[in-house]
């Protein structure tokens, strides 16, 4: 369990993500309500579609377990899971909101 | 039926239970190219850390209940559309819960 292969660049997929709308887009999706509720319930929703897809008895997800931090839970997801779908739910709202105004 | 079907039958659920949030307020389909530029850039990104991720053997996807069908390398198909069906999702939700709460402040 090094964690290279998966637990790293999911680490650095969320910081990159932050500093871009930090940085660089400012859109202010982080200071509102609205996206913080939504993550909450994408969150919600991505315990059973991830928990099925990566269930050890019959996974459609394997992993090597040298890859990650071999902390599942709950079900069997790799928490690691749980930063890939902050980054790539967060990255698309943020390109999103970046073209309000543009419409 | 066959298991092949599964991973992508989990999709269309998905693409099912949310498709009601379309009615919310500009909604997201309707609104098709916007929804283009935000998920088509991030989805290109997620499927080369996907490719580079099968190759080095970080993860893998079990050939039992994948269609077979590999685009563009060793990414099923389903992975690719995983990365077009989430991410709409998430907007479907994230018009929904903005819609409610502009609602909810103007009162």
């Amino acid at each position: 369990m090094t964690g290279v292969g998966y637990t790293v660049p999911a680490v650095l997929t969320v910081v990159a993500v932050c500093v871009m709308e930090l940085a660089l887009l400012r859109t202010g999706l982080f200071r509102r309500a609205a996206y913080w509720l939504s993550m909450l319930i994408v969150l919600g929703f991505q315990v059973p579609v991830d928990g099925w897809l990566t269930k050890l008895s019959s996974p459609i997800v394997i992993y090597d377990d040298h890859q990650t931090t071999g902390l599942r839970f709950p079900f069997d997801i790799p928490i690691e899971d749980f930063l890939f779908g902050f980054a790539l739910v967060t990255a698309v709202l943020l390109l999103w909101e970046r073209q309000r105004a543009r419409g | 039926m066959s298991d092949r079907w599964q991973y992508l039958l989990v999709l269309a659920a998905c693409l099912a239970i949310t498709a009601p949030l379309e009615m919310f307020g500009p909604g997201v389909y309707r609104q098709w190219r916007r929804v283009a530029r935000s998920v088509l850039p991030v989805a290109l990104a997620f499927v080369m850390w996907d490719e580079i991720a099968v190759a080095a053997h970080v993860w893998r996807y079990n050939t039992t209940y994948i269609s077979g069908l590999n685009v563009p390398f060793r990414v099923p198909i389903e992975e690719v559309l995983f990365f077009l069906v989430i991410p709409v999702c998430g907007l479907l939700t994230f018009n929904a819960v903005s819609t409610i709460l502009d609602k909810v402040g103007r009162r």
